[in-house]
C-alpha cells in the first residue's frame, strides 16, 4: 500500500512539474489535460491515504481531451465544421463530453502552441480561410488536411454540409443519438427523408447529398483551387493555418490592386 | 435642420436602431416622439433625468433565446435556411451561395454590403443567394442609422427579400399578432433601407420584395418554419413618418421660439438641466399616448403621468379613445353621462351613447 502511495507522489510531482512547464509555454491545452491528470491523481491519493478503495468507477478509462475529442470529430466528419455540429458528432459517435462553449477559445490555444513551437505536434486545431484568407468565424478545420478542404468560397458552406451529412449517414451509430443527428440533417437536403417521419434511410440519405454535390461540385472546386493557390502563394506558416489578420490582408489586396471574386478590394 | 439641433442642444445625438425608427411607426400621431426622434435626442436619458426611467429593452433571457434560435437557422451554411427558402419560393438548388458579410471585420461591413449588392444587382443571379449579417444605413432626418437584418436573400427572380429570424411561436399556423406586426414594421425598415441603397447604386430599388421571410419556432417544438409578410402597409405609414421628421417644420412652427431639450450635461456627462424646466418644455410639445407605447417608447411613464394628471382618456387605450371621439378626459366623459354636463356642439350623439350606458349599469347594479 505505501509502495502505491509513493508511487503516487511521485506521479502527482511530475504532473506539476508538467503543469508549471506547460503554463510557461502558454500551452493552454496541454496544462488542462495535465491538470485533469493531476486531478485524478490527487484523488486516488486522497481515497487510498484515509483507507477507503478507490471505486472503479472512479477510474475513468484514461482522460480524451477536449483538442482530442475535436480532432476525432473532424476527422469523422472530413470537413470544414461549426462546432455545435462537431460536439453532436462526437456525443452520437464517441460517447463525447465536450460542450460548445468548451471549443471557443481552443483555436487560439491552438495558435499560441503552434507560435511558441512550430509543427511541435502531429496536428493543430486550425481556421478555415475565407475568400480574403482570414479565418473564416466559427468553423474549425485540421491542419492536416489539404489547403483545398480548409478554404471556403461562396458554395464552400453547402458542400460542406452535405459531406459531413454523408459522412455521418456512413456512419455505423450505436444508439439513438445518431439517429437524431441523421434525421436533423437529412430534414435539410432535398429528397433524403421521403417524406418519412422515422429514422431516414442512411442509403438514401448519401445518394439525395450526392445528387445535390453533382450540382455545386465544379464551381465549388474551381473556387476553391483558386484561393487555395492564393493562400499558398501569399501567406506565411502560421497565416496558412489561423488566417490572416483582416486588415492586413485588406492591405496586401490594395497595394496588388487586385480584384478578388469581382469584388474590387476596399 | 438648425432648429432641431438647437431642440437637442448641447447633448450627443444617438443613431437609431430598425427597432426605434420601427416604434415610429407604431404612434405616427405622437408629435412629441416625432420631434425627439427628429432632433436625436436620447429618449432614455431625458426620461431618466426626468425621474420616469423606463424598465425598457428586451430581457436578457429573450436576448438569448433569440440568438440561440437565430444560430440554429444559420448553422452548416444555413441549411434549414436553405430548405424553407426552397419550400416556401421555390429556390433552385443550385442556388446555395453564402457570403458572411462580417468576415471583411467591422468596420468595413457596409463597404462590403454594399459592393456585394451592387454585385448581386448587376450580375444577376449568378452572384450569391445569402448574404449574412449585413450592414445598411438609412438616412433619419439628417442623421445616418446603421441597420443590421438578419439575412438577405437574393433568389432567382432577380429579387432580394429581407428575412426575420424571430424566436416568438408560430402554433398551429397562428401566431401572436403583435408581435408579427412588431416583426413585419421592423422588417419594413430593412426593406426600406434596401431600396434607398439599390437607388444610391443605380438599381431598381423594386427589386426588394415587398414581401419579407418571417422565420419562427414551429409549434412547441424549436423547428423553424417560414412564412411570408407582406409589409406594403408598414413600408406606406414608414415612408409617411420618415418624410415627416424631414418637414417637421409644422410642429416646429408650434413650439415657442426659445424652447429646449438639452439636458445640459456637465464635465461627467451628466445632466444638470433642472428637472422642472425641462418638463415643462417637454410639455410644450404634445404627446398622443397609448398603452402600447409602454412596450415601445422610452418617454412611456412621462406621458402616461402627465395623461393621468389631465385624466386623459387617452389612459384607457387606441379602441376607448377613438369611440369617446371628442372627448377628451375622463370627466368629461363622466359628466356626460350621469347628465352634470350639457354636451357641446358635435357630441350630442356621444352623450346619448354615455347616458344608455350609464342608465345600463345602474340597472345592472340595483
Amino acid at each position: 500500500m505505501s509502495d502505491r502511495l509513493d508511487e503516487l507522489e511521485r506521479r502527482i510531482d511530475e504532473l506539476r512539474a508538467g503543469v508549471r512547464r506547460a503554463m510557461r509555454a502558454r500551452d493552454g491545452a496541454r496544462a488542462r489535460e495535465l491538470r485533469a491528470e493531476l486531478r485524478t491523481a490527487e484523488r486516488s491519493w486522497d481515497a487510498l491515504v484515509s483507507g477507503e478503495q478507490p471505486p472503479p468507477a472512479l477510474e475513468p478509462p484514461r482522460l480524451v481531451t477536449v483538442r482530442e475529442q475535436v480532432h476525432q470529430g473532424l476527422r469523422l466528419l472530413g470537413a470544414a465544421a461549426q462546432p455545435r455540429l462537431i460536439v453532436a458528432v462526437s456525443d452520437a459517435f464517441f460517447g463525447g463530453t465536450i460542450r460548445s462553449a468548451q471549443l471557443t477559445s481552443l483555436r487560439r490555444d491552438e495558435e499560441r502552441s503552434f507560435r511558441s513551437a512550430p509543427h511541435g505536434r502531429p496536428y493543430y486545431l486550425s481556421a478555415a480561410l475565407t475568400d480574403r484568407l482570414s479565418p473564416a468565424r466559427g468553423l474549425l478545420t485540421l491542419s492536416t488536411w489539404p489547403l483545398e478542404r480548409r478554404v471556403v468560397g461562396p458554395l464552400s458552406p453547402r458542400v460542406d454540409f452535405l459531406t459531413c451529412a454523408i459522412a455521418v449517414a456512413s456512419q455505423e451509430g450505436a444508439d439513438g443519438r445518431a439517429d437524431r443527428l441523421l434525421i436533423r440533417m437529412a430534414r435539410n437536403i432535398p429528397g433524403a427523408t421521403g417524406g418519412a417521419l422515422g429514422p431516414p434511410d442512411p442509403g438514401r440519405v448519401i445518394e439525395a447529398a450526392r445528387a445535390e454535390l453533382r450540382v455545386h461540385r465544379e464551381r465549388d472546386t474551381r473556387d476553391r483551387a483558386e484561393l487555395a493557390r492564393r493562400a499558398a502563394a501569399q501567406l506565411g506558416d502560421v497565416a496558412r493555418l489561423f488566417g490572416a489578420a483582416t486588415l492586413s490582408t485588406i492591405a496586401k489586396e490594395t497595394t496588388m490592386k487586385g480584384t478578388i471574386n469581382g469584388v474590387k478590394a476596399e | 435642420m438648425n432648429t432641431l439641433d438647437a431642440l437637442r442642444g448641447t447633448t450627443p445625438p444617438r443613431p437609431h436602431d430598425a427597432r426605434a425608427i420601427a416604434a415610429l411607426a407604431a404612434n405616427p400621431g405622437c408629435a412629441r416622439r416625432a420631434l425627439l426622434d427628429g432632433a436625436g435626442i436620447d429618449k432614455d436619458a431625458v426620461a431618466r433625468h426626468l425621474g420616469f426611467p423606463a424598465p425598457f429593452g428586451q430581457s436578457p433571457f429573450a436576448i438569448t433565446r433569440g440568438n440561440l434560435f437565430e444560430s440554429l437557422v444559420k448553422a452548416d451554411g444555413c441549411a434549414e435556411l436553405l430548405r424553407m427558402l426552397r419550400e416556401l419560393l421555390g429556390l433552385p438548388v443550385a442556388e446555395v451561395a453564402y457570403h458572411d458579410v462580417e468576415n471583411v471585420g467591422a468596420h468595413l461591413r457596409h463597404t462590403h454590403t454594399r459592393a456585394l449588392i451592387d454585385r448581386a444587382a448587376r450580375e444577376g443571379q449568378d452572384a450569391g443567394t445569402l448574404y449574412d449579417h449585413p450592414l445598411l444605413s438609412l438616412e433619419i432626418a439628417g442623421h445616418t442609422a446603421y441597420l443590421e437584418p438578419d439575412v438577405v436573400a437574393f433568389q432567382l427572380g432577380g429579387r432580394f427579400h429581407i428575412v426575420e429570424i424571430k424566436s416568438f411561436a408560430v402554433v398551429d399556423g397562428q401566431a401572436d399578432p403583435a408581435a408579427v406586426a412588431a416583426a413585419a414594421r421592423q422588417a419594413a425598415v430593412y426593406v426600406l433601407a434596401l431600396r434607398a441603397l439599390l437607388e444610391e447604386l443605380g438599381h431598381d430599388p423594386l427589386k426588394v420584395s415587398h414581401e419579407v421571410v418571417l422565420v419562427c419556432p414551429e409549434n412547441f417544438a424549436n423547428r423553424p418554419v417560414a412564412s411570408l409578410v407582406d409589409v406594403r402597409r408598414q413600408l406606406a405609414v414608414l415612408r409617411r413618418q420618415l418624410a415627416r421628421m424631414t418637414t417637421l417644420d409644422r410642429l416646429l412652427a408650434g413650439l415657442p421660439d426659445d424652447v429646449t431639450f438639452d439636458l445640459r450635461p456637465g464635465e461627467d456627462g451628466r445632466p444638470t438641466r433642472p428637472v422642472a424646466e425641462l418638463s415643462d418644455a417637454l410639455r410644450g410639445a404634445t404627446a398622443r399616448y397609448a398603452p402600447d407605447c409602454l412596450s415601445t417608447c422610452d418617454m412611456c411613464f412621462f406621458c402616461r403621468d402627465e395623461a393621468r394628471q389631465e385624466g386623459s382618456s387617452d389612459l384607457l387605450g387606441r379602441q376607448v379613445r377613438d369611440e369617446l371621439g371628442g372627448v377628451a378626459s375622463v370627466a368629461e366623459a363622466l359628466g356626460l353621462a350621469d347628465g352634470e354636463r350639457d354636451p357641446a356642439e358635435g357630441q350630442e350623439e356621444i352623450a346619448r351613447l354615455l347616458r344608455n350606458a350609464e342608465r345600463l349599469r345602474r340597472e345592472c347594479l340595483t
